[in-house]
């Protein structure tokens, strides 16, 4: 099985290795990473792992199946299915809600289709609802379903509905369609506004899939809850109760999370029965060029030095880059390597958003049938996407999250044979995280999928869509609100009109078109480049006419597009001309600058009420709850490109931001820093760098981006409820840590978005892991005083910050 | 605490109002207890309207006759028959039937469609007694609808022929939407639906440069609405009276329906007029060329291609008669398309001789000779000479800039690829 090397003839473009030939895939692979690491292996692979062939778990065809069924299935040589594929279809057919637990190429998808096509043969009324995080996973889903179609006489329906669904065809899918795939951005935007035109739908559904549920966290997460409760609203109208079935890759928390977005039980199936292939896992750590400075050789070097060893020994691989740009970087030195032989294609190819679906197509197919040796691509491969099984898989950098990290090593190697993955980290902190523990990554994941569906700005803004779709009533629940209250302010606010027992939408705009389910509100700042005279590169109009080149958030508008500002927009550089505050809009000219601006922000947290509090070890406490967050940016640094140096800076008047959001939080007690054996200056950087520590780590285990959350210190309240001055805690200002001694402070890691998105509760709750971590990225990080990658820069005054965060976390950890 | 604290909806984006002036102390706490909006007691008496009861409840009612007719007399039975077939080919015998037409015009709370969407006002009219009879059925508010629905419903049993203006788009699937909301309704079934919009545009837009209701009216019916509301303003109006606001705007909406109502029935007559005896109803040239567009898309080739030709003799005849260039351009070309298709290859010919020139269709004109010459004439040397003259004129218009480089491109490989093999099969 492991014969796959030199299995297909590719000529001489990729050179066999002149030495005795290697008899097996894994002797191929081992031959590897010698060459890769023959110096300081120790150091350079921190992690080589066997993960051991496992052997199928086979269940007969449940017999109450439909003869069609089995017959089709049988027809594409599936006689006997996987234990998990067993479970989940006795499931669909108790009527219960479940998430099948599933690792890449285990046959998921046959844990829904199977049911959801038995049950239309059984009754042709039916109708099932697919729904996808993106539309290239909605389309590569059609072809399976298509497929299964022609082998069921065509008995059955099958759609995507999506932008991209040209107008004359809605109508046809509407009435014909058994199974519409969709995604929770067209749902929420046009098929509920617009339910009545899907009457058949909704009368009929019984089936909801939601399809790789995990990336279903955060704000997005959150949406989708919102959407599935007005879907919800709309079945009930119809008569319907739709049972759902979910996909999910491996978390920590899949009934959790399945039951917070659907708002039910939900049973969790995590067994798995399909057969893997032996696996090599290894994780790359590029050797230290400047041991000093802790300096390491360009991880991005040395991912393309990784695939062209595994090219050269006709390992058909995938190389995964974190950016578009690294995308292509990556793939000239490849292809510079692996040069087409005249008149043949391209060997190596890169696949990204932006290629067309024809050349997708083609790279795709060519993947399948080994035409095409190597592939460059992001994430777009992650997911979905039949390219077939793969020899090997090369990661350049951490993908950001577990569960990412092995769905992309889950392309090399999906049924039998083995393969190999390579993770190359780069510098950044989760990366390096990562590689020096590799425990954490192989063990059973903590990472957690977290949404708040009451998050307050995108509840109410789903309200109002829920009203547009069908009058409320009093009677209704929609989350865990004060509905009539809501519905008073809304009707107040002039949105909403009572009559008749029911709050009916009042308002001329559709409700949906300014929802976006990405982001938390659409206050959102228009950048508009008002130097439309000036020649030449403002392509397009010349004609003196604005143009608007982009949107920025409301959180981000005032630290990315403060005046004077250079803003970066498609790699180009423009400079801020002026900030109207009121009117959202920001104008701006392009430049030429040889530096970019960073914005000094001030920011204070304020604790608004406790959920949960404890005393801990310390002396300390950890709580959660509602906090009041107030920004400002008072001024900005020019930064030097390339060399990173300051080049001047500038104050700015802008009006203050605030913000209610929740946050978790750790008070460290007067007690426990009267007794910390270092200065006052130590004794603020341990304190500043433990919070840079933990915000890494926090963001590792909720599976987000650090600019989801924000972090600063503030003062514990007096018990006598006296309001405390405030509190500077500078983000990236090392030389104000010296401010003052703080009297017992909170360090706050807050949701960086309005209500919140359910970070803070799952913070405090896997506090002990939280600790435990951030101890080990600091203590395992080899620098000597602190380094961006554990606890920060070291401040100018603040020589022993790193052991300070370390010693403060020991009396924190008992 | 802060306020914040105190109130977690002070905050939130997603409640700021909706609109910067709203009326005076709008809803503000007042619950579900007074549901008819003040002004709806004025409203009925302005209007002479009343209160209708059925058993969904009750909404306002109104009916008027109108004794002038805008534009021409209501048509007499049995509708003409050809002018019919123009209009809807595969429709019911019913359509002839002048009882069995129903006008409907809505006036909606927005104009995005989707099931907050709300036709607060629909009217109706039917010929009747020499004029027009309106009957409206208006909403005091939201929990009015059943029955306004309810009551239309009877009406539209009483005939079945829908007549409406854009109606096939927004109107009626948005009457749809409101029938299916209430669950309990059965949505009217229409034995057949004309919509007039298309058939208007065909003949009037070319000359008014829109085809809007109150633009048709005043220039092809000669009738002038005087004031009127403003179509964009009519979802606040209503909003505006919802929440305790005067009744005279909703009032005006109301004659704004009934206007909209009477000049549907006027272009609809016109219509009709035009496309049954376009000999002697055509105010100009354009609409008779609007006819023959009508009959070429539905495929009566014969009539068209007897008004183009009417057409054209007339233009030689007297100036007055003239269309457009464009327009002529275009008859002829059409004209010789269909003469073409009849194998009437000696007009199609001498039509494509005088169009060749510097235009789309003086290229196509080459073209078609080209072909013609070649293929059916067998006079190759006369159709390389007619692809060397159109290669010289789209050269001469690239040297004026007269023609769009995309265009100009196109049509120059076009002609070289017929030029080059035209000169293969040629002897030398």
């Amino acid at each position: 099985m492991a014969g796959t090397a030199g299995m297909v003839g590719m000529g001489t473009g990729l050179a066999a290795r002149p030495r005795t030939a290697p008899q097996t895939a894994l002797d191929i692979f081992e031959d590897a990473l010698a060459t890769l690491a023959a110096r300081h292996r120790e150091e350079v692979l921190t992690a080589v792992r066997h993960i051991p062939a496992r052997e199928a778990q086979f269940r007969p065809m449940p017999a109450w199946l439909t003869p069609e069924i089995r017959a089709a299935y049988a027809a594409k040589g599936i006689g006997q299915i996987y234990s998990h594929q067993a479970s989940a279809i006795e499931m669909a057919r108790s009527g219960r809600d479940f998430v099948v637990v599933t690792p890449t190429a285990s046959g998921k998808t046959l844990c829904y289709n199977l049911p959801v096509l038995n049950a239309i043969l059984e009754n042709t009324n039916m109708r099932a609802l697919y729904l996808f995080p993106t539309k290239a996973l909605a389309q590569d889903q059609l072809a399976e379903l298509h497929d299964l179609a022609g082998r069921l006489d065509d008995r059955f329906g099958v759609f995507t509905y999506d932008g991209d669904t040209p107008g004359d065809a809605r109508k046809a899918i509407r009435e014909r369609g058994h199974i519409i795939l969709s995604n929770p951005d067209m749902l929420h935007s046009g098929i509920l506004p617009h339910h009545t035109k899907w009457m058949r739908l909704f009368e009929n559904l019984r089936y909801i899939v939601l399809d790789e549920l995990h990336t279903y966290r955060g704000v997005f997460g959150s949406h989708l809850a919102n959407v599935l409760r007005r879907l919800a609203r709309i079945c009930r109208f119809y008569g319907s109760a739709p049972q759902f079935i979910c996909c999910s890759a491996t978390i920590a928390n899949p009934g959790e999370l399945a039951e917070q977005l659907i708002g039910r039980q939900t049973e969790v199936i995590e067994e798995n029965g399909a057969p893997a292939g032996e696996k090599l896992f290894v994780f790359y750590n590029p050797p230290m060029v400047n041991r000093n400075l802790g300096i390491r050789r360009s991880y991005l070097n040395e991912t393309a030095r990784v695939a062209k060893e595994l090219l050269a020994r006709k390992m058909q691989t995938i190389v995964f880059a974190n950016s578009r740009l690294h995308t292509e970087v990556l793939l000239t030195y490849l292809q510079r390597a692996n040069p087409a032989q005249p008149g043949a294609p391209e060997p190596v190819r890169g696949y990204r958003g932006g290629y067309l679906p024809g050349e997708r197509r083609e790279i795709e197919r060519g993947l399948r049938e080994g035409r095409v040796r190597g592939v460059v691509t992001t994430n777009a491969l992650e997911m979905g996407i039949d390219i077939g099984s793969l020899d090997a898989c090369v990661m350049g950098g951490y993908a950001g999250s577990i569960a990412s990290t092995w769905q992309r090593a889950g392309r090399a190697g999906r049924r039998s044979g083995t393969s190999c993955t390579v993770l190359v980290a780069s510098s950044a902190p989760l990366d390096q995280f990562i590689v020096q523990h590799p425990d954490y990554f192989f063990g059973r994941t903590p990472e957690r999928a977290c949404v708040e569906p009451d998050n307050l700005e995108i509840l109410v803004n789903h309200l109002k869509c829920a009203a547009f779709e069908l009058p409320i009533t009093e009677d209704e629940r929609f989350g865990g609100v004060d509905l009539p209250a809501l519905c008073e302010r809304l009707t107040t606010a002039g949105f909403l009109h009572p009559s008749g027992g029911n709050w009916h939408w009042a308002e001329e705009s559709y409700p949906a078109d300014t929802v976006s389910l990405r982001s938390v509100t659409s206050d959102n700042f228009v950048i508009i480049d008002i130097a439309g005279d000036t020649e030449g590169d403002t392509a397009g109009e010349g004609d003196g006419k604005p143009d608007v080149i982009g949107e920025v958030d409301f959180s981000s508008a005032l630290t990315t597009v403060h005046p004077k500002a250079i803003y970066l927009h498609q790699g180009r550089q423009y400079h801020v001309e002026r900030l109207d505050f009121d009117e959202r809009k920001a104008y701006v000219k392009p430049v030429n600058a040889d530096y970019f601006t960073d914005a000094i922000k001030y920011t204070q947290v304020r604790a608004l009420e406790i959920a949960q509090e404890e005393r801990i070890a310390g002396p300390a406490a950890r709580a959660h709850g509602d906090v009041l967050v107030r920004s400002q940016v008072v001024g900005f640094k020019k930064i030097k490109f390339f060399t990173n140096e300051n080049a001047g800076h500038g104050k700015l008047e802008l009006p203050e931001n605030e913000m209610h959001t929740t946050a978790f939080w750790i008070t460290l007690e007067r007690e426990l820093l009267a007794r910390l054996p270092f200065d006052l200056s130590d004794r603020q950087g341990g304190i500043f760098g433990l919070l840079h520590a933990l915000e890494s780590m926090a963001a590792l285990l909720l599976m987000c981006d650090r600019r989801d959350l924000g972090s600063a210190v503030g003062e514990r309240a007096p018990c006598n409820g006296k309001e405390t001055d405030w509190q500077d805690a500078p983000a990236g200002m090392p030389d104000s840590a010296n401010a003052k001694e703080f009297f017992e402070p909170n360090l706050y890691l807050y949701d960086a978005y309005p209500g919140g998105i359910g970070f803070s509760e799952p913070l405090y709750r896997a506090y002990d892991l939280l600790l435990r971590q951030t101890r080990d990225l600091i203590a395992a990080c080899p620098c000597e005083k602190g380094c961006p990658s554990c606890v920060g820069p070291r401040g100018e005054k603040a020589e022993r910050s790193k052991e300070a965060a370390l010693e403060i976390l020991e009396r924190l950890r008992g | 605490m802060s306020t914040a604290a105190q109130d977690p909806f002070a905050r939130l984006a997603a409640l700021k109002p909706a609109r910067r002036r709203t009326v005076p102390d709008a809803d503000a706490a007042r619950g579900f207890a007074p549901e008819i909006p003040d002004g709806a007691g004025r409203l009925a008496e302005i209007l002479g309207a009343a209160p209708r009861r059925n058993r969904f409840g009750e909404h306002l009612g109104l009916r008027r006759w109108f004794a002038e007719s805008i534009g021409c007399e209501a048509p007499l039975a049995p509708l003409d028959s050809g002018a019919l077939r123009l209009l809807a080919p595969n429709a019911p015998e019913e359509i002839a039937d002048p009882g069995q037409w129903l006008f409907l015009d809505t006036e909606t709370t927005g104009l995005a469609g989707g099931s907050g969407t709300y036709a607060f006002l629909v009217g109706i009219a039917w010929w009747d007694a020499g004029g027009l009879e309106v009957e409206q059925f208006f909403m005091r508010e939201h929990s009015e609808e059943h029955s306004l629905l309810v009551a239309l419903a009877e009406r539209m049993a009483e005939r079945r022929v829908l007549v409406t203006f854009n109606g096939k788009t927004f109107d009626w699937p948005l009457l749809e939407t409101r029938y299916r909301m209430t669950r309990a309704i059965r949505p009217p079934a229409p034995r057949a639906h004309l919509d007039f919009l298309h058939p208007a545009r065909s003949l009037w837009r070319t000359r008014l440069g829109s085809a809007r209701l109150p633009e048709l009216e005043r220039h092809v019916l000669g009738w002038n609405r005087g004031t009127d509301v403003m179509s964009e303003l009519i979802p606040q109006v209503y909003y505006d009276f919802l929440r305790g606001g005067p009744p005279e705007p909703v009032a005006q909406v109301f004659q704004h329906n009934q206007m909209d109502l009477r000049g549907l029935a006027g272009i609809a007559g016109r219509v009709l007029a035009v496309l049954a005896d376009t000999e002697a109803h055509a105010q100009d040239a354009l609409e008779i060329f609007g006819v023959s567009r009508i009959c070429e898309r539905r495929g009566e080739r014969c009539r068209a291609r007897k008004l183009y030709e009417g057409l054209i003799a007339s233009q030689a005849a007297s100036a007055e008669a003239a269309l457009p260039a464009e327009t002529s351009l275009a008859a002829r070309r059409s004209l010789a398309l269909l003469a073409k298709r009849d194998g009437d290859f000696v007009v199609a010919r001498e039509l494509w001789e005088a169009m060749r020139g510097c235009s789309r269709e003086g290229f196509e004109a080459s073209e078609h000779l080209a072909i013609y010459y070649e293929h059916r004439a067998r006079e190759p040397r006369r159709a390389t000479a007619i692809v060397r003259e159109a290669l010289a004129e789209l050269r001469r218009a690239e040297r004026r800039g007269s023609l769009a480089p995309g265009a100009s491109k196109a049509w120059r490989l076009r002609f070289e690829h017929r030029l080059a093999r035209l000169e293969r099969r040629l002897p030398s």
